[in-house]
């Protein structure tokens, strides 16, 4: 059928010219390939008429089908499913939908169904399907958890997936995965087979490869190729860096970037509304703190938004923001995704963005109408920074955006999928196994991990024979089962692999409500310790019943807790375009008058500190790698600058400890940030010309990085998402929390309990694999030994600290390793820790 | 194996272990706490699925200490079963019946819901509060204790009290220089009580502050090393 054509369409456009509108290119070519049963990927930037590019196809094809009474048609079984991310996000595009559902004159109903959702509105949903349904991925679970599931989907000819670069790469995303391989499986057996499969995403650096993880369950039936509809809209982006007056009097690190506040006073009074970004939520109560203490006008048109922060509070903020009440907040990624903020005309990035993507959506939070210009301000915390304020803006000209992996084999997810499974209509394991299987993240599945899973779900694991209850999944005549109701509602309450850190409430002793903080930090405190929450100051007094109990304090000094999340390393992007500006700073310093002009504002400001940096040691091109070797009351150091994020470099300062100890014995300390690592030993390194290549030799990696780095430590910490998922760990029901007290133990006490007595476990083994995949990011790490192998090793020997080593000797975060017994490393701590007694006493 | 760690306590004579227990000299009396049995049948019974070889292997690490000490008595400071009854309390029974020639008193803990005929039909005597053989008493929670005033059972002027108890599963941590920290289960002594380790492995700990004249020995691998 043609498009123009069509009646559906000439309805649509009809809509659209009453509002004096006219649809985008990438709009119509979705209504195209949706009328033609086509599947594939949306690729459009948020704020640009994205919803409507796959729902208005839906409408033109359910019009199309009823073109005399589409108007009168009611009740039509569920037609287009609608999958987002956030809860959030759900109220407004289920009002956009319904104006434009309304204003047509039809009968469709659109419903929500996460967990805020009512449950009269999801029993009236259950009794009779709205024809559009938005849901979140954990909601979706919930629904293939009900009897008689099959005949709820079975209707559905869209199944859209909205900001799937956001689950890609994500657990929720293998939760969606195999949510689609079941929902396209029941079409097939219950209706004619039409049915199209969307996504639709943001930008990201694999989008083909995130629509082929998305269609894989469906590519064995369609028997077409699946399409990629890009919009093209350009969004303009303007960067601006705020450079420090005398950049030789700029702190090298150190100082989070507060010595910039004066200049940041003047963009919050210029705009209507300012966010700043900061990347910690730690820092963020700093900042807060100090836009109040140097601009006290500001107080009650500043606030602080990020995850620690009382929902409530959370909720006030970003309905303030909305109506344009506030000047400024200051904020964390908690405001990265979500509904827009349209009077926000000015973003603040302070520090580094980590990554080209993230600096893109954080600028998109401002100016977020089609056309509009967005606004962001770079704020350097310390002065190589600015460095990365030219890479960023040349990665953004070539569109050099970052990647989202998709996850492989996630046996946590798939164990609760197949409890989900076995609450609701029960499973046989053969034609579920086929369908995992056309996964992409079980797609390398291999038969005995199959039949290792249902052993587990349904014998256990290990077991004492006679004496075993273990109950969970039953087989009866073949069909795995889930039938004692107490185990299915612990099951339902469990389904979704978002997990957080076990958190304690903060009140006051006379009441009211502060905020959410880790446990662990609380445990750390003594009563009487003072640290900094929500913007206020607080004195912790004692935990009652799983709350911190505080009160006010006037104290100068405050302990600002340190979070565990959002520490995310330079993208491997951001760390290529780095090294390449470094090219550009060889130029600066040869002073060709010619070249000078094309350079970045952000290199020339920098030029003294590169000029020292010349002058000390080198500043490595593209193709060189750097090393320096300086000598100072500590130690000596070793310092070597890849350029690839922390993660990487942990792993690699690891793995060089351990090879340069193979040579001869020698301990080291080290520390790591995003542009290199440091090893420090209190003897010389013996690094040279004549092995430093073998060093950083890509042979034999696997085996070294197994011995250097302490991954069990690493897989504990991992495992307790992977436990939680995997239904290991139980909760607690809401508000019911002593019948259970017999179940809990902590994650740290099942990875012991698994790693002695069942070391093969798969969870266990999933954790490890995690560890290597995402913590050490193996690949990028080969990649790296890759790329110096190409490369020239620089070694130097400067006669002091330089300014490319001094951010690592004071903002980096150490680590030790050891290859001493645990009995010996005891012993000897005790023996320092008894020597640092005995100097006290001298003294 | 680490032979057992000498620790006097007003003149007798105790004897540590690194597989968690406490052997009293002079009263031939094996001292453990928290044995938490049938743990891993209760979460297993509830759909998580944790290895249950762990409670076998507990059970086994018991006998090996009675084969070795040949104590007269097992004295249990609390928390012995995990939970309601399940069928891997008949594999304790079993156990029992072998070993029929050692008496079992166990301080009722607060996992310790069992019915009270069960533990006598299992040849365990039972005290609800406190166990007392010398000068020395045995509880579970000494919390419960220092909470009470004058909690500490008072004798005539020159005899001294002391406490045994379980309960808080204590944990030690040590920091070194550099940022480093290790973290192990430990035997607590101060000077009017002591908290016993936690016997089964399918159990947490719980940090402790030990003031500077007590002591500590911290549980390491495979060798009980004392602390202060």
């Amino acid at each position: 059928m043609l498009l123009k054509q069509s009646k559906g369409y000439q309805v649509i456009i009809s809509w659209f010219e009453s509002r004096g509108l006219r649809p985008f290119e990438f709009q119509e070519q979705t209504w195209m390939h949706i009328i033609q049963c086509d599947s594939g990927l949306v690729n459009a930037p948020t704020g640009c008429g994205k919803t409507f590019s796959v729902f208005l196809g839906a409408l033109i094809d359910f019009i199309n089908e009823y073109p005399l009474d589409y108007q009168k048609k009611s009740r039509n079984h569920l037609r287009l499913l609608w999958i987002t991310p956030l809860r959030a996000l759900a109220k407004d595009i289920g009002r956009a939908m319904k104006e434009v559902i309304e204003e047509l004159g039809m009968q469709w109903q659109v419903g929500i169904r996460n967990g805020d959702t009512e449950i009269n509105e999801r029993q009236k949903q259950n009794r009779q399907m709205p024809e559009v349904l938005i849901i979140t991925p954990e909601s979706l679970h919930l629904l293939l958890a009900q009897k008689n599931y099959p005949e709820i989907f079975k209707w559905v000819k869209i199944l859209a997936v909205d900001e799937w670069h956001e689950l890609l790469g994500s657990k929720r995303g293998v939760q969606v995965e195999l949510a689609v391989s079941r929902i396209a499986n029941i079409l097939e057996t219950d209706a004619p087979y039409q049915f199209s499969l969307w996504g639709i995403s943001a930008t990201i650096g694999n989008l083909e490869q995130a629509r082929d993880v998305l269609v894989a369950p469906i590519m064995n039936k369609i028997k077409k190729p699946t399409v990629i509809v890009r919009a093209k809209i350009d969004k303009r982006i303007e960067i601006e860096s705020v450079i420090p007056d005398e950049i030789e009097k700029y702190p090298w690190a150190g100082h989070l970037g507060l010595k910039l506040i004066h200049k940041v006073i003047p963009i919050i009074q210029k705009s209507r509304t300012t966010l700043i970004f900061i990347n910690t939520r730690g820092m963020s109560e700093r900042w807060y703190q100090e836009i109040l203490n140097v601009a006290p006008e500001l107080a009650g048109a500043v606030a602080l938004h990020h995850g620690s922060i009382d929902l409530e509070l959370r909720q006030w903020v970003e309905e303030a923001l909305h109506k344009g009440i506030l000047k400024a907040v200051v904020c964390t990624a908690s405001l990265d995704l979500g509904v827009d903020f349209r009077p926000v005309e000015t973003v603040i990035q302070v520090g580094s963005p980590k990554g080209v993507a993230r600096f893109l959506q954080r600028a998109g939070r401002s100016g977020h109408q089609p056309g509009e210009l967005s606004k962001i301000f770079f704020l350097p915390t310390h002065s190589l920074e600015l460095v990365e304020a030219a890479a960023l803006k040349t990665a953004m000209k070539q569109n050099f955006i970052e990647s989202r992996e998709p996850m492989i084999l996630c046996f946590d997810v798939l164990i609760q999928y197949l409890g989900t499974l076995a609450i609701g209509e029960g499973f046989y394991p053969d034609p579920i196994f086929n369908e995992i299987a056309s996964t992409w993240c079980f797609r390398e599945i291999k038969k005995e991990e199959w039949q290792q899973v249902l052993h587990f779900i349904t014998e256990g694991g290990e077991a004492l024979q006679q004496y075993d209850e273990y109950r969970k999944i039953e087989i009866i005549n073949g069909l795995y089962k889930i039938n004692s109701r107490r185990i299915a509602m612990r099951h339902r309450l469990h389904i979704g692999t978002i997990v957080s850190d076990s958190m304690m409430k903060v009140k006051f002793l006379s009441g009211g409500y502060v905020g959410v903080i880790e446990e662990y930090f609380i445990s750390r405190l003594n009563p009487g310790d003072v640290f900094t929450l929500a913007g206020r100051t607080l004195e912790f007094i004692m935990i009652k019943d799983m709350t911190a109990i505080v009160k006010k304090s006037t104290a100068k000094k405050s302990i600002v807790p340190s979070w565990n999340g959002g520490r995310m390393p330079l993208s491997a992007n951001l760390g290529l375009m780095l090294r390449k500006k470094f090219n550009e700073v060889h130029h600066l310093l040869e002073n060709n008058p010619r070249q000078r002009e094309d350079i970045d504002l952000e290199l020339q400001v920098l030029k003294p500190l590169f000029e020292l940096q010349d002058s000390l040691s080198h500043i490595p091109k593209e193709n060189e790698l750097l090393i320096e070797q300086i000598e100072t009351g500590d130690g000596f150091h070793l310092f070597v600058y890849p350029f690839e994020g922390r993660l990487v470099h942990e792993a690699m300062a690891a793995l060089l400890a351990f090879r340069i100890s193979r040579i001869i014995p020698i301990s080291f300390s080290f520390a790591m940030n995003d542009y290199g690592f440091e090893l420090l030993s209190d003897q010389p390194v013996p690094v040279d010309d004549s092995n430093v290549y073998e060093l950083f030799s890509e042979e034999g990696l696997s085996a070294d990085i197994q011995r250097s780095v302490n991954s069990a430590e690493m897989a504990r910490r991992k495992f307790r998402d992977v436990a939680v998922i995997g239904g290991l760990i139980f909760q607690g029901y809401p508000g019911e929390y002593k019948k259970t007290r017999h179940l809990q133990s902590s994650a740290g006490l099942l990875f012991n309990v698994f790693s002695e007595y069942d070391p093969h476990n798969l969870l266990l083994r999933q954790a490890y694999h995690e560890v290597m995949e995402q913590q050490m990011e193996e690949v990028r790490l080969r990649n790296m030994l890759e790329r110096i192998s190409r490369s020239e090793i620089i070694l130097r020997f400067p006669e002091r600290l330089t300014p490319f080593c001094f951010p690592l000797k004071v903002d980096s975060m150490r680590e030790d390793l050891s290859s001493e017994k645990l009995e010996d490393r005891v012993k000897k701590m005790q023996q320092q820790l008894s020597r640092d007694l005995e100097k006290k006493r001298v003294k | 194996m680490q032979s057992p760690v000498s620790h006097k306590i007003l003149g007798q004579q105790f004897w540590l272990t690194i597989d968690r227990t406490m052997f009293w000299e002079e009263e031939k009396a094996l001292v453990v706490s928290d044995l938490h049995f049938g743990k891993t049948g209760h979460f297993r019974k509830s759909g998580i699925a944790v290895p249950a070889s762990l409670y076998k292997e507990d059970l086994q690490r018991l006998i090996v200490q009675i084969q070795y000490f040949q104590p007269r008595e097992l004295i249990i400071v609390g928390d012995m079963f995990h939970s309601s009854a399940n069928k891997e309390l008949e594999l304790f029974l079993r156990w029992r019946s072998d070993l029929s020639g050692i008496g079992i008193r166990l301080v009722r803990g607060n996992h310790d819901i069992l019915r009270e005929d069960w533990y006598a039909s299992a040849g365990i005597q039972l005290s609800q509060q406190t166990l007392s053989r010398q000068q020395f008493h045995f509880v579970h929670d000494i919390t419960d204790q220092l909470a009470k005033r004058n909690g500490f059972i008072k004798y005539e002027k020159g005899v001294k009290a002391y406490f045994f108890s379980g309960h808080i599963h204590p944990g030690i941590r040590i920091d070194g220089t550099g940022r480093q920290s290790l973290y192990f289960p430990c035997f607590y002594f101060g000077k009017k009580y002591a908290v016993l380790p936690a016997f089964s492995r399918f159990t947490g700990t719980a940090a402790i502050y030990p003031e500077s004249e007590d002591q500590v020995f911290a549980i390491v691998n495979q060798e009980l090393i004392q602390l202060q």
